[in-house]
Order: C-alpha cells, then structure tokens, then sequence
C-alpha cells in the first residue's frame, strides 16, 4: 500500500519545494511585519484619518478569504502595470493578509509599555519618530514575541494557498507529484511531517529568542 | 474596466454562496462540539487521554487546513474512508478548527475562579446546577469574542474546499471567472460580498457578546 520507491523519489523535489515554502514564509512574514507595524502605528497615532485607514485595512483583510485576495492581488497587480510573478504576488498576498493580525498584536504590545516612558522620552526631548523606533516598538516586540511567533506559523500554514496562483512550494509540488503517480499516501504524509517540523522549528526559535531577550532586559 | 459583465451571473454566485453558508454552519456545529469534547478530554484524570489530546492539538498547530483536506480527500480513501467532497470538506473544517475552539473554551472556563464553585458547593447547590447556573452563564460571555474569531476563520476557509469541486462561492467564482473573462472584477466583488457579511456577523456577535455579559452591569 505504501510505495516506497515513489516515496523516495519524491523525497528530493519535496525538498525543493520545502525550500520554497520556507522562503515564502519569511518573505510574507517580513512583509507582514512591515505592513502590521506601520498599521498599528497609524491605529495609534492621533491622526484621525491614519487611524480610519489602518481600521479599514484591517477589517478588509479579516473579513475576507486569503483565497480570494490572492486572486485579487495576482489579476490586480497586471491592472496596475506591475507583472505578477507569481511568487511576489503569493508573498504580497499573504504578508498584506497576515499584517491586519499583526497590527492587532503589535497595538496591544504598544499599549502594554508603560505610559511614563513615553512622557520620559517626550521630557527628555525625543521626537515622536524616535520614540516610537527606540522606545515602543523593540519592547512592543518583545512583549508580542510570543503571539508573533503564533502568527508566523500561521503564515506557514497559509502558504499553501499559493498553489492557486502557481507557486510550486510545497503542498502544490505534491498535488503534482500525486496527479502523475495517482498515489497520495506516499507525498502527502511526508508533507504534513514537514509543515509540522518547520511550525515547531518556528516556535522553539521563538522560544529561545524570547529566553534571550529576557536576559538581555534582566 | 466593465462591472456589467457579472450580472447575468449573480443567480449563480448566489447559488454558492448558500453552499458556502450550508458548510459554514456544519462545520461551526460540528467543530463546537468536537472542541467541548476535546476541552473535556482535556481536564479527564486519565494521563494518557491528556496526552493524545495535547499531540492531537500540537499536529493541527502546525497543519496547514489545505494539506489536512488532501490528507482527508486523497489519502483516507487508501485506508478505507471514502467520503463525498462535501462530508470531506465539512470534517476537514472540524478537524482543523475543534482543537483551536477548544483552547478559546479550556481559556474561558480557567478565567473563572475556583472559589466561586467551592462557595456554590458550600450552599449545597448540587452540580448541574452549578455548571448551569454559576459557571455557563460566566463562560458564554468571555468565550464569545475568540469563538466569533475561530467561526470567521472557518468561514473563510471553506473557499479552500473549491480545491476539491465543493461548488461554494468560490469554485461557482471560478466558474463565472472562466465565463466572462473579467478575473478583477469578479473576485473583488465576491470579495465585498464576504466582508460584508463577515462584517455583519462580527457586529452581531459583538451583541451577543454585550447581552451574555449583562449581568456585570449591576455591579
């Protein structure tokens, strides 16, 4: 029942693929970062406007499937004379997707830094800008390291989703592999392993990184 | 760009979009009460039964939703489970989003201090009561707010199970797509069509949220 030989034929190409998936997860991831820190900077700035456009942004992204804004994003960027490839377009996608959720985390990282700190800055003459890039958002950070961390494995979880738009990354290499072999077993086990080893790999480095700030703070 | 294009299709859409819906309500029915199963596994005296749950929960973690639907769809008919797209998709749902709904739950019934069961047993109030009267009417409120997360969650992801043929609102999409060669147009208006409806459910369960926790207002 469990074809051996096609298993590690496979093996290879799923390891190709695997490093597929792992660089869309930190390109999106990073993307995510990007666009989540910007938003909850606007969230929690004083400008009324900002603060509406990060809340549209973020309702928009929650309220709909990824599904549908990576086919969004992928017909749209060829409207805007941007050409899509694919993988850029995949990353896009899910870091927009993936940055509405990091807002959340990061805006309740800023409001857990004590208030005095940031009249201390004020007092001491730091602008507003540094404030905010050497004050709230490294301990923002380190207090959302853990949800952060959350939310990278779900990136990982969501690339998947790429295959839509026909980036080979790992599940999509797979379903190929399977359409010519008509045998599933032998890919998609080995498949849902990797994920599952790269998710634990994601929160043991968390883990560890969230042990060394503590001491660095300490 | 041409808008008009979709409009000879919308009966068709609508006719996925109750598909979509149909599943959502399942799958939220069915995960409910895979994760009340599943929190109580959860607290059993039994070590082992602890420990298949906390594997159980670890694995799904770490499973991207797709993957676990091609494990259901492609592999499980290998070992004997052959299952129609629909029942595939609707387990695939359950299985992915039971674990997680059983956190939010495990979540909101160790926020409630133990005192006040000790002090309702002390009255001789017997158990039932205890857990109908003390314990559910606390939990319901403070396990609304990840619930409606996790139910907006699944609803989104049953556009996943057009991978597999299911004709909900994304796969009748895709088919409307392939009609009017307006790809933009069509997937930005199914999606408004989701958040806004995403969007209703949000505010509606915030209301619920606000009536589950009226009983704090006289304090």
């Amino acid at each position: 029942m469990f074809d051996t030989e096609l298993f590690l034929e496979s093996v290879p190409t799923l390891a190709d693929a695997a490093l597929v998936t792992i660089r869309l997860t930190v390109v999106s991831g990073a993307l995510g970062l990007l666009a989540g820190a910007l938003s909850a900077a606007a969230q929690l700035s004083g400008v009324t406007a900002l603060r509406i456009l990060s809340r549209i942004y973020v309702s928009l992204m929650r309220g709909t499937p990824l599904f549908v804004q990576l086919l969004v994003v992928s017909f749209g960027l060829p409207m805007l004379g941007v050409s899509a490839d694919p993988f850029l377009a995949a990353a896009l996608a899910i870091g927009l997707n993936s940055g509405a959720y990091v807002t959340e985390i990061l805006r309740a990282g800023v409001l857990a830094v004590p208030a005095g700190q940031i009249e201390a800055a004020a007092a001491v003459g730091l602008s507003p800008v540094r404030i905010w890039t050497r004050i709230l958002l490294p301990q923002a950070f380190a207090i959302s390291l853990p949800a952060l961390a959350a939310e990278l494995t779900i990136v990982l979880k969501s690339t998947p989703l790429a295959s839509v738009v026909a980036v080979t990354e790992m599940t999509y290499s797979g379903v190929l592999i399977q359409s010519r072999a008509f045998s599933a077993i032998e890919v998609f086990v080995p498949i849902a392993v990797g994920y599952i080893l790269i998710a634990q790999a994601i929160l043991r480095g968390a883990r560890h990184l969230e042990g060394r700030l503590a001491r660095a703070r300490a | 760009m041409d808008w008009t294009v979709l409009l000879p299709h919308i009966p068709r859409l609508m006719d996925g979009l109750l598909i979509t819906l149909w599943v959502t309500v399942l799958g939220t029915l069915a995960s409910v009460a895979g994760a009340l199963l599943l929190a109580g596994a959860a607290a059993s005296p039994f070590g082992p039964v602890r420990g298949i749950v906390r594997v159980y929960t670890e694995i799904i973690l770490g499973l991207p939703i797709l993957v676990l639907l091609y494990l259901i769809y492609f592999v499980a008919p290998d070992l004997g489970l052959r299952l129609d797209e629909i029942s595939a998709g609707v387990l695939t749902l359950t299985l992915y989003y039971s674990p997680y709904m059983a956190e939010a739950i495990r979540g909101a019934v160790g926020s409630i201090p133990p005192g006040q069961i000790d002090a309702a047993r002390m009255v001789g109030m017997p158990g039932l009561s205890i857990a109908r009267r003390i314990v559910a009417p606390q939990v319901l409120g403070l396990v609304i707010p990840p619930l409606t997360g996790l139910m907006i969650g699944l609803a989104k992801d049953t556009a996943i199970l057009s991978v597999i043929s299911v004709q909900e609102f994304a796969y009748r999409t895709k088919q409307v797509v392939s009609r009017t060669y307006a790809p933009f147009e069509v997937w930005t208006f199914v999606a408004v069509v989701y958040w806004m409806l995403l969007s209703a459910f949000e505010t509606l369960m915030r209301g619920a949220e606000g009536r589950a926790l009226r009983f704090r207002e006289s304090r």
